[in-house]
């Protein structure tokens, strides 16, 4: 008999042990708050979707954004803009879809598999909002560097006083650093929070996975 | 929600409330954390219950979502606030049935099975449960083969851990 079959025999005797909950007991616990990773994901998701959505606003109305609307080249800012809507709309839907995959009923591989693909789909969302502002950010300094009137005239003395080059270095260096310095932030702010979120998770699926070779 | 559903629910949960005790016990060491995880479990089966339609068995469909909940979607509170081991409780009262050697073999034996992984303890659940590798295997989504070579490597490993 081996260590699992004497453990079996005991398993079976051990059940009349166990604690019992009353269906009052029950009732009280359906109506208690969930407090399931794929709610949490729900909830982190909402959030993030929202706080680029805000973010896209704040920028859209600045007193800066106005002042790049009114250069000749303007529209590549609501071009930019219609951009970001299209973004949105197109990775809600591919989250929304993921999410509803969901179902706690299929085997685990499948369910572990699920969850991590409705996660991605909000990375990806991430990914690209980084890229497109990092993209807008380039854009938009070109056109100050081309239509705003103060800035053409600061480098026109610039030019005359043979510091173009200085110029250049001092502004292209402040625009990486900052730019650095918010996907850093980022880059740290996702793997702590989804990294303890889904510690348990990637482990058990990676051993179902290596399971499967 | 329907109140019919919810009395049928609750009073089918209370009637087979043993299989999630026994998921709570392998996955669990504490008084607070097994009744947490009951919690969080029943909540996940009372979520999926309207698409329960009964062509298989209560019981079966309530191991495959209490599993799924241990190993995928419970998240452990970081807190531990009783410590009290809870299997020795379990215990305790049958005490008179076992010779006090016998007692100490099977507690260490559960003792080795804590030990496990989770995908392990959800394998050594189905076994000690007689569940066949058929269902063992479409529970995790691994193939039926891979399940057996599974399960005797956990044997082995479980020899290891009581005779280092």
């Amino acid at each position: 008999m081996d260590a699992l079959d004497k453990l079996k025999s005991d398993w079976k005797k051990s059940e009349i042990n166990y604690p019992r909950f009353s269906e009052k007991d029950i009732y009280a616990m359906l109506h208690k708050r969930s407090s399931s990773i794929v709610k949490w994901i729900l909830i982190l998701s909402i959030i993030e979707f929202a706080f680029w959505l805000g973010i896209s606003f704040l920028l859209r109305d600045s007193p800066q954004s106005q002042h790049v609307n009114n250069f000749e080249a303007g529209y590549i800012v609501r071009i930019l803009d219609y951009v970001n809507y299209v973004i949105v709309i197109v990775f809600v839907s591919i989250f929304y879809g993921n999410y509803r995959k969901i179902k706690v009923t299929d085997n685990a591989q499948v369910l572990m598999r699920n969850i991590l693909k409705t996660k991605r789909a909000v990375t990806n969302y991430i990914i690209t909002v980084l890229v497109y502002y990092f993209i807008g950010f380039a854009v938009l300094f070109t056109l100050y560097f081309l239509y705003d009137p103060q800035l053409v005239n600061t480098i026109h003395v610039y030019e005359e006083n043979g510091d173009i080059m200085w110029f250049y270095c001092i502004y292209i260096g402040i625009a990486l650093l900052i730019t650095g310095i918010i996907l850093g932030g980022f880059w740290l702010f996702y793997k702590l929070l989804y990294g303890l979120l889904l510690k348990r998770l990637h482990r058990n699926y990676e051993e179902l996975k290596k399971l499967d070779l | 929600m329907d109140s019919a559903l919810e009395q049928s629910f609750v009073q089918q949960l209370q009637e087979n409330q043993n299989l999630i005790h026994k998921i709570c016990r392998l996955y669990t060491n504490s008084e607070d954390a097994h009744k947490d995880l009951f919690q969080e479990i029943t909540i996940q089966l009372w979520k999926a219950f309207p698409q329960f339609r009964g062509d298989s068995k209560f019981t079966t469909w309530a191991y495959r979502v209490g599993l799924n909940t241990a190993i995928t979607l419970y998240r452990k509170k970081s807190r531990t606030v009783n410590t009290v081991e809870f299997d020795s409780s379990l215990h305790r009262i049958n005490q008179e049935e076992y010779n006090y050697e016998e007692e100490e073999h099977i507690k260490l034996l559960y003792q080795a099975v804590q030990q496990l992984n989770d995908i392990e303890k959800a394998l050594v659940f189905m076994y000690l449960e007689d569940k066949d590798y058929n269902e063992i295997a479409e529970t995790l989504g691994i193939s039926e083969v891979n399940a057996r070579v599974k399960m005797n490597r956990i044997k082995g490993k479980l020899k290891k851990i009581l005779n280092p």
